[in-house]
């Protein structure tokens, strides 16, 4: 059965992405996140803009399309992420 | 019936341990909150707000029975102390619902009960009763949730808060047998030694990230 995700977790594993997936240096392409995100284009898109609005993600301009980087406050809500996360797992939630 | 004397003192001073470990484990998970906006941290702050506010009504009323000040106040304070604990019990039980139902498992459902007009002593009964059923749910739910996870935090934190509803079933049977005024004792023991070990996630967060300024949403 699929694990439901949270708004949070489903941040959390876009920005792991943009991360994880920038070897390079150059950003991660839409491509690449929807196939990680789990995610519709529509979906994926909005929160693409709510994540560049909210300075977790850099969008840069690439050739063809958009790619994104994460920012160091995206990082910084990863390392926050991953210390409260800890935190419910021991009391037996999911953030 | 409070206990008299030394008891009463030490159990007024378990009160305040309980007041203790409630915040610091509601700011840790307030600190979540505005970290990361996440809504299980927010039924988990306000789960220990509330027992926070209740052993801290408790043990006014402690301090109280010890040298009273508002002797007509003491029935209903006590009574609206138990009203906040069941309330925190019910979040705790509560955020492990939501969870569960947002992991589509099979849910179980909190049954509401009404409640009608009673005497100070029937509510006590009632609200114990009910704080045992929330905590027992929470258990259930930690216990299921370790069965997955393996994490020893989290089956201390099921051992935890088994320790709190023996505590509860041992302070429904204080009501019974008032006479006996040790049960009175051996139920804030039970409860206290559980809410420390719930505090160990605090200990845990505060070791693994000492110098982690996390104040202010990102």
């Amino acid at each position: 059965m699929a694990q439901y995700r949270t708004q949070v977790r489903i941040i959390a594993d876009v920005l792991n992405t943009a991360k994880d997936m920038n070897t390079e240096g150059s950003g991660v392409g839409i491509t690449i996140l929807l196939r990680r995100g789990n995610l519709s284009y529509g979906r994926m898109s909005k929160l693409l803009l709510e994540l560049v609005g909210a300075g977790l993600l850099l969008e840069l301009s690439g050739d063809k399309a958009s790619k994104y980087a994460i920012s160091p406050k995206g990082i910084q809500f990863l390392a926050a992420y991953g210390q409260f996360e800890d935190f419910a797992q021991s009391f037996g939630l999911r953030l | 019936m409070a206990p008299s004397g030394d008891f009463a003192l030490i159990e007024d001073f378990l009160q305040f341990v309980g007041v203790f470990v409630s915040f610091s484990i509601a700011y840790i998970s307030l600190r979540g909150v505005r970290q990361t906006a996440s809504s299980s941290l927010l039924r988990l702050a306000t789960a220990f707000a509330f027992l926070g506010f209740g052993f801290l009504v408790e043990g006014i009323v402690g301090l109280d029975a010890l040298s009273p000040v508002f002797p007509t106040l003491a029935t209903t304070v006590v009574v609206a102390g138990l009203l906040l604990e069941t309330t925190g019990y019910f979040f705790l039980a509560l955020s492990h619902a939501v969870d569960v139902m947002m992991s589509r498992r099979l849910a179980f459902a909190l049954l509401i009960f009404p409640v009608f007009t009673l005497s100070a002593s029937q509510l006590s009964s009632i609200l114990g009763i009910l704080s045992f059923y929330f905590v027992m749910y929470g258990v259930f739910e930690t216990t299921l949730s370790y069965s997955k996870s393996r994490r020893p935090d989290t089956l201390l934190i099921a051992i935890g808060l088994a320790l709190i509803g023996s505590g509860i079933f041992v302070q429904w049977l204080s009501l019974l047998y008032s006479g006996v005024e040790v049960l009175s004792l051996v139920q804030i023991i039970m409860k206290e030694v559980g809410l420390l070990t719930l505090f160990t996630p605090v200990l845990g967060f505060a070791r693994r990230f000492p110098g982690v300024k996390l104040d202010g949403p990102i």
